[in-house]
């Protein structure tokens, strides 16, 4: 259980997440959807604590995860794990370190340091990417493979890293519509076994089509918070004031994506 | 999560590891790298005893250098600071007016004919394989002493480097920008005119600027073989042991290439990032 109250998060005079409260119980998959600087991503690094809120607190089950330091802060990493929308894959390194790097906290550094991973490991590693039908690739550098291979391996990573949340930020804003539909079909295989989804996403069917819940964000509050058949065309007027097709051209502009509806003009 | 490893491994064996020919290859070449380390240490009788007592040699250099001291011929270490510098400027403007036609001709995309891009590279490379006190050390025989031997010297060593920094550079150039001039009707000057060298300016003119730098400290070099500027002051002043005033012009040397770092760095970012 993921217990969010008040979180804050000011950069300069701009308020980017304002007062924001959010309970996720386990194994739920929610959508975070909002307009470009509606605090989704700042929401999810938060969580991540790649960046520190200003004020309010993160509890998980229970524990302070706004004071974490140190190892601890590394081992909550490890367990609420990030998926981003650029991959944030090491190009350089081939598809299977790429994935090893998950099991880097749970690991001695010495070891970790002159890449030596025992035979177990990457084994484990192995058979995360066949999950996704990647074992062929592990020994290609991971720039030779296309952005939705990519993003596939980051999910595996992730899941070395047996982690109880998936905090995943615009995890199919750079890919085609069918590699997204392969990322979002694994984000939902993972989260049938049992992992929390926390997912940002700029268009709205895709929201509707994956997740149990669906949170929506405008300048830093939250403006709707239910299941995805409560979030109707006329709510999304009612919440941002203009219609769900101008609503995802603006989102999907501001992330860089095609948007799904393209209005045509009469 | 229990993997099967030997079924993995069976499938993937390259993943476990790298195979013994290779990990021996690999073992070898450590071995030659280690002993030709150990070789060399002990040609040159590198042991920590001469480093402890040639330490203490530079600890009396340093202790006779404070305070330092501009001494009774200051003027003449300023003009020759002055010297170096428009030394360094004069070789580097020139290298880099000169280099830029070569870089051309030795760039794969602009010049197809193969064998005289080919060899054109193997002179720049002959070129570039001679050191600056060498040029600085034959042209002081060939024109006297003085900063005419040290431009030159430098003019010499950096055509060489800059063309092939700027035949790299061109060869990066994305070629879709020089199609549209071509598709438009422009020939083949106007296409590098206008497709290829406002992509490559900046990054030739980052290049000319660090070379200014970097020619400024070696200009000072040059002196030592009587090819100019402050070189000379230094040479003499640590043939009589006025260490004081060495250290003044090691100051002002560090002084001098600063503020041209710094002047350099703000030009770069005011001509380069233009973009928005």
């Amino acid at each position: 259980m993921l217990d969010i109250t008040g979180l804050t998060r000011r950069f300069g005079t701009k308020t980017a997440v304002d007062g924001l409260s959010l309970r996720v119980p386990a194994g739920q998959m929610i959508g975070v959807i909002g307009r470009s600087g509606a605090g989704k991503s700042t929401l999810l690094r938060m969580v991540n604590r790649l960046t520190d809120p200003t004020a309010g607190r993160i509890l998980f089950d229970g524990t302070d995860v706004t004071a974490l330091r140190g190892q601890a802060l590394r081992d909550w990493r490890m367990r609420c794990a990030m998926i981003f929308q650029q991959f944030n894959l090491v190009q350089r390194l081939d598809v299977l370190t790429n994935v090893l790097v998950g099991r880097l906290n749970r690991r001695p550094a010495l070891s970790s340091m002159l890449c030596m991973f025992t035979a177990q490991e990457r084994a484990l590693a192995l058979a995360a990417l066949d999950r996704f039908d990647l074992a062929e690739t592990a020994l290609q550098r991971a720039d030779t493979l296309s952005g939705g291979q990519q993003q596939r391996v980051a999910i595996a990573r992730v899941m070395l890293q047996e982690p109880s949340i998936i905090l995943a930020d615009e995890p199919i804003a750079s890919l085609d519509p069918r590699n997204a539909r392969t990322v979002m079909d694994a984000l939902r295989g993972v989260n049938r076994d049992g992992i929390t989804v926390l997912v940002n996403l700029h268009d709205l069917t895709t929201a509707r089509d994956y997740c149990d819940r669906i949170v929506a964000l405008n300048a830093g509050r939250l403006v709707f918070d239910g299941p995805p058949e409560d979030l109707t065309a006329t709510r999304i007027r009612d919440i941002y004031g203009v219609s769900e097709t101008e609503f995802a051209e603006q989102a999907a502009e501001a992330v860089g994506a095609t948007p799904r509806f393209v209005a045509i003009p009469a | 999560m229990t993997p099967d490893v030997a079924q993995w491994r069976q499938r993937m064996p390259a993943a476990f590891g790298v195979s013994p020919a290779r990990r021996a290859m690999r073992v070898a070449g450590w071995m030659a790298f280690a002993a030709w380390l150990v070789t060399s240490l002990w040609w040159f009788d590198f042991t920590p005893q001469r480093l402890w007592n040639g330490l203490s040699g530079l600890g009396t250099i340093v202790r006779l250098m404070v305070p330092p001291s501009p001494g009774e011929l200051w003027v003449e270490i300023l003009k020759g600071m002055a010297e170096s510098v428009a030394m360094a400027f004069l070789g580097t403007f020139l290298a880099a007016i000169v280099a830029v036609p070569l870089g051309l001709m030795g760039a794969r995309n602009i010049v197809t004919n193969i064998l005289f891009r080919f060899s054109l590279r193997r002179v720049l490379d002959g070129f570039r394989g001679v050191d600056q006190l060498i040029w600085a050390l034959a042209y002081v025989r060939a024109v006297g002493l003085g900063p005419l031997a040290g431009v030159l010297a430098i003019f010499t060593a950096d055509i060489a480097v800059l063309a092939k920094l700027y035949a790299e550079a061109i060869e990066n150039a994305e070629k879709k920008q020089a199609e549209g001039v071509i598709a438009a009707g422009g020939g083949r000057l106007a296409a590098i005119r206008f497709g290829i060298l406002p992509q490559v300016a900046p990054v030739m003119l980052a290049q000319a600027l660090y070379f200014f730098e970097s020619n400024t400290r070696s200009a000072t070099i040059l002196g030592v073989v009587g090819a100019g500027g402050i070189g000379l002051q230094i040479a003499e002043r640590i043939r009589v042991r006025h260490w004081d005033e060495v250290a003044f012009i090691i100051i002002l040397m560090i002084i001098t290439v600063a503020a041209i770092d710094f002047l350099s760095s703000r030009l770069r970012r005011r001509l380069i990032g233009a973009r928005s």
